[in-house]
């Protein structure tokens, strides 16, 4: 892989979350590592979608990365954590199936509609799993860290 | 004895997590940013009970013949404002750590809560941006993506017009769409961009509930069964919406509109 072809993706996230930062007033000083952590994201996404995963796990993973980025930001900055999730998360929800499942129901293609939201549904299903499960795993970690300090 | 501060303090603390809730917090840091507030001006028993609908608030001096004071707010929805977040975030802190007094901290939430964010041209480029941005991920190309641009702020403006008259949100996300996706066939029938569904799918992502979404995922995380549900019932009506605007269009298009071009 090349490395126009990392950082292209790189970009492509990194412009579509700064507008979202935009629409959601993040800070100022807070806009480049937000767009960072939704343009890495986004990569992840399509390397995923590249090595053939698949959109459904892609989401995961990708989703994955953002929440831990998030957290990650959100320590060092010192700042709530949904400010850097929220606009990161938004390039990789599935507005493109929600389109393409309506198209497929008005032209009365109902296998394909079938299709089309069920892997939708994963998506965000995805997304919404990923951000459960790196939540509960910062959790865990923080109660142990807790736990080995105070003995 | 519950004291005439301890009172403020009460009113001070619910109008925190009234900013909080309608700016798009979790529930869980609405409730702990209430508690400690109320515990900050040493109040012995504070419970607290929020959802994306209301908040309610009990304070008590505790021991036998103790008062018992409640609050209940009741709350409309409102956007997103993440920088409202992060202020209010701050001021919770700063609060608990210095002797802020309570009409001081009253007078920094009116601020708080009176701030602009971006204005209006800066969150337009931002329409734009991402309008344009996954048009030409969604394989359009450059003319469909400037096309995109121009046609999310259209739409983005047209959301913030009826933001003004407190409209339905259903309607609020169905007419964004519905114009949008009008817009996109124009420009399709009229030669000027090469293929519609990359330009609706742009203005389709300026909308899309990702916002309730996350939060309903981080309500369910923390127990607030509650506002998940109710959160998640929003992010699917909204999605619904989107689909319903833009899909009628499409097919009033095909019926009318398509033949007279």
């Amino acid at each position: 892989m090349s490395s126009a072809e990392m950082i292209i993706p790189l970009l492509m996230g990194f412009a579509p979350t700064v507008g979202f930062c935009l629409l959601f007033h993040v800070p100022f000083r807070h806009i480049i590592p937000v767009a960072l952590v939704g343009g890495s994201g986004w990569a992840l996404y399509t390397f995923c979608i590249s090595q053939d995963t698949g959109k459904v796990i892609g989401c995961f993973l990708a989703a994955c990365l953002v929440g831990l980025l998030g957290d990650i930001c959100s320590r060092t900055l010192k700042e709530a954590s949904t400010i850097f999730t929220i606009p990161g998360i938004m390039p990789l929800v599935p507005g493109s199936g929600m389109y393409y499942t309506m198209l497929a129901l008005i032209n009365g293609d109902y296998t394909s509609a079938a299709a089309q939201g069920s892997e939708t549904l994963f998506m965000a299903g995805a997304i919404a799993l990923a951000l459960l499960v790196i939540g509960s795993i910062i959790k865990i970690i923080i109660s142990l860290k807790r736990k080995m300090y105070s003995v | 004895m519950i004291s005439q501060v301890q009172k403020r303090a009460l009113i001070l603390a619910v109008r925190a997590g009234e900013l909080m809730m309608k700016n798009g917090a979790e529930v869980y840091r609405v409730e702990d940013t209430i508690t400690r507030i109320c515990k900050a001006c040493h109040i012995p028993y504070v419970e607290v009970f929020a959802t994306t609908t209301g908040v309610f608030v009990t304070i008590g001096s505790g021991g036998e013949n103790g008062d018992i004071y409640t609050y209940i707010k009741s709350l409309d929805g409102g956007g997103t404002d993440l920088k409202k977040i992060s202020d209010l975030n701050r001021f919770s802190r700063e609060f608990t750590d210095t002797d802020l007094s309570v009409e001081d901290g009253m007078k920094r939430l009116t601020e708080i809560d009176n701030g602009k964010g971006y204005p209006l041209p800066a969150r337009l480029l931002g329409a734009g941006l991402v309008a344009s941005f996954f048009c030409s991920i969604f394989s359009g190309t450059i003319h469909d993506a400037l096309c995109a641009f121009v046609i999310g702020m259209v739409s983005y403006a047209a959301a913030a017009f009826l933001d003004r008259y407190d409209i339905n949100y259903f309607i609020h996300g169905f007419s964004c769409c519905g114009l949008a996706t009008f817009l996109a066939l124009l420009t399709d029938a009229t030669g000027i961009s090469g293929y519609y569904s990359p330009i609706v799918i742009g203005a389709l992502m300026i909308f899309v509930p990702g916002v309730a979404i996350t939060n309903s995922i981080r309500d369910f995380l923390s127990g607030d069964m509650l506002s998940g549900v109710s959160r998640l019932a929003e992010a699917t009506v909204i999605a619904v919406s989107l689909a319903a605007g833009a899909g009628l269009v499409i097919s009033l298009w095909k019926v009318i509109g398509g033949g007279i071009l």
